[in-house]
């Protein structure tokens, strides 16, 4: 069986003295981006709960401006944008390069202080939004004092995934190689050409929504999406012990994701001022999405197929399952969504907020949830410490954002046709969304407890590993094959 | 056109270019061909193909006499 491996042939060490060392390598580095991250997760949640009290709520510590619902929304939104999903992106990237690159990570002061230039950048930037500081550009709400502190980490990080890449030992790339190369090429290039045209020397009039939907979009589809597609790739066939349904689709998926998305962003402008070509080409461009979401949806689905037992036995694999379907659901509803009469009545509504949690949370988050599973483990060589709260957590995260998001997308297709009533008044179609966003408030809290478990697992797990009470134990995290039957057959 | 004017046009060209560079690479390289070997590259000795990994949760449900102790 191992002869399978293709690169069996250029080790110089056993096996196991590089995994562990490439895993030894990874740990101070990929702690802290993860430790950093779930912080802004734990912070953004707070921040996300308050700002959902609010919207039926309007009252409620509304007496202190930087409670105010305007800077909470908006510091929720970059906590967990830059803060959570970036870092521990960021963690997953560089123990996904060593390891396909078969390389131990190297330098790691240099990644280290990336990590705390980041995050002082970030705590800058939070506090300068909730001090009243904010840009008003949406996704690009930190004042413009704190981004290039945020710009120059993002490159150090960029850089050295590239050396990574330069050094590597295995020649051939892995699908996930591409998604993350090509994620930390786009990044960089969107986060500067949006803070020149809208922060630093703002474009005029029109042009600036037109340059905030195209970074807004892509900044999604761009940077976090293929990020969390890599995770899929290598941790779908990595867990369930079977090599991706066709790797031919895969690579598919990724050109095809690197034509199209980009162009997607203008849909968000139907009906704006703006050249009809504009929009149409954006629509097209949209539904032509269809070709990648669909041939990575075929990927998953097959590779899966007789194996779904697994799940019973593996935290990473139903994070990442779940993930995945929820990339190509939440993305075949994107494609419904840039089509112009579905536009006309969904956009300016909570259906879009309902759109936006889907694709970051049940898909990119859930995935970065079960990276972390898979990950922590190995850089730390401890055992998951509690089995229930794994499952809490699961369960909170999985069941609270279907409860989020699905109510919440019909609410706000009823708001949109409360909007486009001209006999409705204003505050008629407020009242019709008020069910809704009460239940948004409900499962923001089941989300939470989700987040609480999950971080009261990892601290755990940090106190065995570096505690005082630290001990070795025996890990049972790899090699399991059942010879008896197969597992989920 | 000023200094930003520059910058953003170079960067708009430069960025397909790089692409572009990327997919002539790849076919160079033999990336677009070999596809059955590059399915294999997340497996290896250690987590070969063929063997699950990661079992967390119910262990006691699992075949126990499979399950590689890695002290």
């Amino acid at each position: 069986m191992a002869a399978l491996s293709p690169w069996d042939s250029n080790l110089g060490q056993s096996n196991r003295a590089q995994l562990a060392e490439i895993d030894a390598s990874c740990r101070g580095s990929v702690l802290l981006f993860f430790l950093s991250g779930m912080l802004w997760l734990l912070a953004g949640t707070v921040l996300a709960l308050l700002a959902s009290y609010k919207l039926h709520a309007p009252g409620f510590l509304g007496d202190a401006a930087w409670l105010t619902f305007g800077r909470i929304r908006t510091a929720h939104l970059n906590a967990v944008i830059y803060g959570f999903s970036a870092e521990v992106a960021v963690g997953v990237i560089l123990w996904l390069m060593c390891r396909l690159c078969r390389v131990p990570l190297m330098a790691q002061s240099l990644i280290n202080s990336a990590a705390v230039l980041w995050n002082i950048g970030l705590v800058i930037g939070i506090v300068g939004i909730l001090a009243g500081d904010t840009t008003g550009v949406e996704y690009l709400e930190l004042p413009k004092y704190c981004t290039p502190i945020l710009f120059l980490s993002f490159a150090l990080i960029a850089v050295w995934t590239i050396v990574i890449f330069r050094f590597r030992r295995e020649k051939h790339l892995y699908v996930s190689q591409w998604y993350i190369l090509a994620a930390v090429l786009w990044f960089p290039w969107l986060y500067s050409t949006a803070q020149l045209l809208l922060v630093m020397d703002p474009a005029r009039g029109a042009v600036q929504a037109a340059v905030n939907w195209w970074y807004g979009h892509n900044v999604l589809g761009l940077w976090f999406t293929p990020v969390g597609l890599a995770s899929i790739y290598y941790f779908l066939p990595k867990v369930i012990g079977r090599p991706i349904h066709s790797y031919y689709l895969s690579v598919l998926g990724f050109w095809t994701l690197a034509l199209f998305y980009n162009w997607n962003g203008f849909h968000h402008l139907v009906g704006g001022p703006f050249p009809a070509w504009m929009i149409t080409i954006s629509i097209v461009a949209s539904v032509m999405m269809i070709i990648p979401v669909v041939a990575t949806a075929i990927n998953h689905h097959f590779t899966m197929i007789g194996h779904f037992g697994k799940l019973k036995y593996s935290p990473t694999l139903r994070f990442i399952v779940f993930g995945a379907m929820s990339y190509t659901v939440s993305s075949l509803q994107g494609v419904l969504s840039a089509v112009r009469w579905f536009s006309e009545t969904a956009h300016f509504t909570h259906h879009t907020v309902a759109h936006a949690h889907w694709g970051m949370y049940a898909f990119f988050t859930m995935t970065m949830f079960g990276s972390m599973y898979y990950i922590l483990p190995r850089i730390t060589q401890r055992e998951w410490p509690s089995e229930r709260l794994i499952s809490l957590h699961f369960w909170c995260t999985a069941v609270g954002i279907i409860l989020y998001v699905a109510p919440l997308s019909w609410g706000g297709w009823l708001q949109g046709k409360a909007m486009l009533d001209a006999q409705i008044p204003f505050l008629e179609v407020v009242k019709v969304t008020l069910p809704y966003l009460k239940l948004r408030t409900v499962t923001g809290v089941i989300l939470a407890v989700g987040h609480v478990a999950f971080f009261a697992n990892i601290c755990w797990l940090l106190v065995r590993t570096f505690g005082p009470y630290r001990q070795p134990e025996p890990m049972i995290l790899a090699g399991v094959q059942p010879q008896t039957a197969p597992v989920g057959k | 056109m000023g200094i930003i004017s520059f910058i953003l046009i170079g960067s708009s060209l430069a960025f397909p270019a790089v692409a572009l560079y990327a997919l002539w690479w790849a076919g160079r390289e033999g990336q677009l061909r070999h596809h059955d070997k590059a399915a294999l590259l997340p497996f290896d000795q250690e987590e070969p193909l063929g063997q699950m990994t990661d079992v967390v949760l119910n262990r006691s449900s699992f075949p126990k006499q499979t399950l590689t102790n890695k002290a």
